[in-house]
């Protein structure tokens, strides 16, 4: 509970108010005063002062100076007048109540007014720096574009010179001749002329006109008349041929256009592949030294395909992929035998490792997946699986969209799916 | 630093024509402020116009249209006298036209079965000694190099190997024509070889390959000891080689510079400074560089021979004139600095580039 100060001096004049508030031992620096036009708080704890003054004061222009153990209050009333006491007496309860309400909500009032009028002002100035650096920068933009533009006239200016040179040079080509006629004629007056008076200086006269002659011509003539040298110029040669090598790459295509990393990673696959012999087999001791060969084995698996023995065919892959498991033909083409001996699961499984084998897809690798989706298609067909067979149609028809056999069968399948629907 | 930036060459861009055309190809015609522009009309003939230089706008002189399209133009094999345009077209025939009189060709040749990519000139307009000959490059794989005076055949012919598969030649250039019978061809392909025919031995001298297609390649200077040769390629990429020290393994010693991400079309060297060159990219952007020579150009390696070092490039200036590729670039061998450039935008460009004496 704060203690009401009572004890405080007031005079004033016609204008002002001055307050004095002693504080008896409380600490000055921690005054919290607050005022607005009729009230007056001061808060130093443990004391508090509050006054209804008696008339309005300009809360703005008056101040407060907090020091030597008082509060000097210098108040500037709002309208000049004597006033009776410093403050309202008879105030009720609810008056005083209702007046200090009012005089918080006209202080925050006047807080907002404040921050907004702020703002406003650094907006103002910000505006203003903005376009006095905009302007700056314009002035300097515009000397460069002056000085280009000066620039610019100068050089065409000097090209339409030269051009001008270019055109009397060639007009002065076409009349060589005359030109030189009247050199001659006239200094030949001058000389008939001067002859009385001196002799030795027309022989001088006539070699410097003849040099005059010559030079004036020589800065055009000469280049015009490269004749003399058509006679200096060698036979055309004697007819050869060069023939050249081009760089050899793996994949015919420009750097930019190949898919150099795929292709690389087909290739280290492959060449990975040709090197994995699978030696953990027993039976391998009875085979014959060719048999080891997975590339030989494949090659006797398709003679025998080639010839119908389709049995023999697959014992040949088999053998093959026991050697070496990451050959994507051979695969291919047990899935091609399969399919023959009507064993379309196996062709199923087989297509389906083969192209698994035949990653990253790269054109290299083109042929032997369109083959392994057609294999895979053409069992599913057979298992009456028409949605799943479409599918591997269609994607060997992205592959190699100008195969029309592909795109016969893709059509039947879709008839064949289109059908049973229609008659159910 | 903007007043720094200043002091660099400035490209200006002193005068643009819109074509109703796709022009492949635009060259100067010496001693003189005009210029033709080679092309393919909508309707798939080709076109030869010629145009002068008037103030800020160019006048057309004249418009020669043909049966196919024309890729590609020089005046390098031809007198002062006659300048006549040697010209590739789409149908693998070179022919040489007198402009005056341009109905019949002065020389006609079906010299590829395909498309002629690229056409050099040398011998001709008073540079350099020996035989005007005339250079092509096809997708057929072949290069073939023409002289006027001799009719339907070849003087030389550089094929690929039978059973060999073939690779576009994109692009050819003559050079270290300094003597009546010195001569080389180089020429660029599009799996990225670049290979030297030395004319003289009727052989291949050196060859090398830069991995990306070769879109250009040009010597500093055709009518000296081969020096410097520039070869541009897809992906932004360019590459210098010093030509006047070859090693008997390594080849030449080159630099090469990542210009921009997209293909740089063209690199031709500016005619009064052979250290100076300008090269035309795919983003239609163009880019001035200047080559310095390294302290010692050539060093002895661990065995003894001789090899060059290559110096580096250092870009001068660069500026985006357009959306499309600039496609072709020639640069005034009368006036410094002034150059043409034809980009597929159908637009042609006339630009000046300044400040190129302070270099």
């Amino acid at each position: 509970m704060p203690v009401w100060l009572r004890e405080h001096s007031w005079r004033q004049t016609l204008t002002a108010v001055y307050l004095s508030l002693p504080l008896r031992g409380a600490r000055a620096t921690a005054a919290d005063i607050f005022c607005s036009e009729r009230y007056l708080k001061v808060s130093v704890p443990p004391f508090l002062f509050e006054a209804i003054l008696y008339a309005a004061i300009d809360d703005t222009n008056s101040t407060a100076k907090i020091g030597n153990g008082n509060i000097f209050f210098t108040l500037c009333k709002k309208e000049p007048a004597m006033w009776d006491s410093l403050t309202l007496g008879n105030a009720g309860k609810e008056k005083l109540q209702y007046l200090r309400e009012n005089a918080v909500l006209k202080a925050q009032e006047k807080a907002k007014e404040e921050t907004e009028a702020k703002k406003l002002a650094k907006q103002e100035h910000k505006k203003y720096a903005l376009e006095a650096t905009m302007k700056l920068e314009e002035a300097e933009r515009k000397r460069i574009e002056d000085l280009k533009e000066k620039e610019r006239e100068k050089v065409t200016k000097e090209l339409e010179l030269w051009k001008n040179q270019q055109k009397d040079a060639y007009k002065y080509k076409s009349v060589p001749k005359k030109g030189e006629s009247h050199q001659e004629t006239e200094p030949l007056k001058e000389r008939k002329t001067k002859k009385p008076t001196k002799t030795r200086i027309p022989d001088e006269g006539t070699s410097k006109i003849r040099l005059k002659s010559t030079k004036g011509c020589h800065g055009s003539c000469s280049i015009f008349s490269p004749n003399l040298k058509a006679e200096q110029l060698p036979a055309p040669r004697a007819a050869a041929t060069i023939r050249v090598n081009f760089t050899p790459r793996v994949f015919p295509t420009a750097l930019r256009e190949s898919r150099v990393a795929e292709e690389e990673e087909w290739l280290h696959k492959q060449a990975e592949a040709q090197r994995i012999i699978n030696s953990d087999l027993s039976e391998l001791e009875d085979l014959k030294e060719e048999e080891k060969n997975p590339d030989w084995l494949k090659d006797k698996g398709n003679r025998m395909f080639a010839m119908g023995n389709y049995l023999g065919a697959v014992n040949a892959y088999n053998l093959a992929v026991r050697l070496n498991d990451k050959l994507p033909l051979l695969y291919l083409n047990r899935a091609a035998c399969h399919l023959k001996l009507r064993n379309l699961h196996k062709a199923i499984e087989d297509s389906s490792k083969a192209l698994e084998l035949l990653t990253p897809p790269v054109p290299d690798n083109e042929n032997a997946r369109v083959k392994g989706h057609v294999r895979r298609g053409t069992a599913f067909c057979q298992l009456e699986l028409y949605a799943e067979g479409l599918q591997d149609y269609e994607a060997a028809l992205k592959i190699d969209p100008k195969n029309k056999n592909i795109e016969k069968d893709a059509e039947k399948i879709r008839h064949l799916i289109q059908e049973p629907m229609q008659s159910s | 630093s903007a007043a720094a930036g200043l002091e660099r060459p400035q490209v200006v861009s002193h005068v643009q024509q819109a074509l109703s055309y796709t022009v492949f190809d635009c060259k100067w015609v010496p001693r003189s402020a005009r210029l033709l522009c080679l092309g393919s009309a909508a309707r798939g003939t080709g076109l030869v116009q010629l145009y002068e230089l008037h103030g800020a706008r160019l006048e057309l002189l004249r418009e020669i249209e043909k049966p196919k399209p024309i890729k590609c133009g020089t005046f390098g094999a031809t007198s002062l006298q006659h300048r006549y345009l040697a010209t590739g077209d789409f149908d693998g025939n070179l022919n040489i036209w007198n402009l005056e009189a341009p109905e019949i060709p002065v020389y006609s040749v079906k010299g590829h079965k395909e498309i002629i990519n690229s056409i050099d000139g040398v011998g001709g307009l008073g540079i350099g000694e020996g035989a005007p000959e005339i250079v092509t490059g096809s997708r057929d794989g072949t290069v073939k190099v023409w002289d006027p005076r001799q009719n339907d055949t070849p003087v030389a012919n550089m094929e690929p190997v039978q059973g060999e598969s073939k690779r576009d030649c994109w692009t050819v250039a003559f050079g270290n024509a300094y003597n009546q019978e010195e001569r080389v061809v180089c020429a660029g392909y599009d799996n990225g070889d670049i290979k030297l025919f030395d004319l003289k031995t009727m052989s291949l001298r050196w060859e090398t390959n830069i991995k990306n297609g070769v879109c250009s390649v040009e010597f500093d200077r055709k009518d000296i000891n081969m020096n410097k040769l520039v070869a541009t390629s897809l992906e932004g990429k360019f590459h210098v080689f010093d030509m006047r020290t070859q090693h008997p393994t390594k080849g030449f010693a080159s630099v090469s510079e990542k210009a921009q991400k997209s293909t740089i079309w063209q690199v031709r060297h500016l005619p009064q400074n052979r250290d100076i060159f300008m090269t035309s990219g795919g983003s239609g952007s163009l880019h001035l560089w200047k080559y310095e020579y390294p302290a010692l150009r050539s060093k002895k390696d661990s065995e003894g021979s001789e090899m060059g070092v290559a110096g580096s490039v250092c870009l001068l200036q660069n500026v985006t004139l357009s959306t499309q590729p600039i496609s072709s670039l020639d640069w005034s061998p009368d006036k410094k600095g002034l150059c043409v450039c034809g980009a597929f935008d159908q637009t042609v460009r006339i630009l000046i580039v300044t400040k190129l004496n302070k270099i």
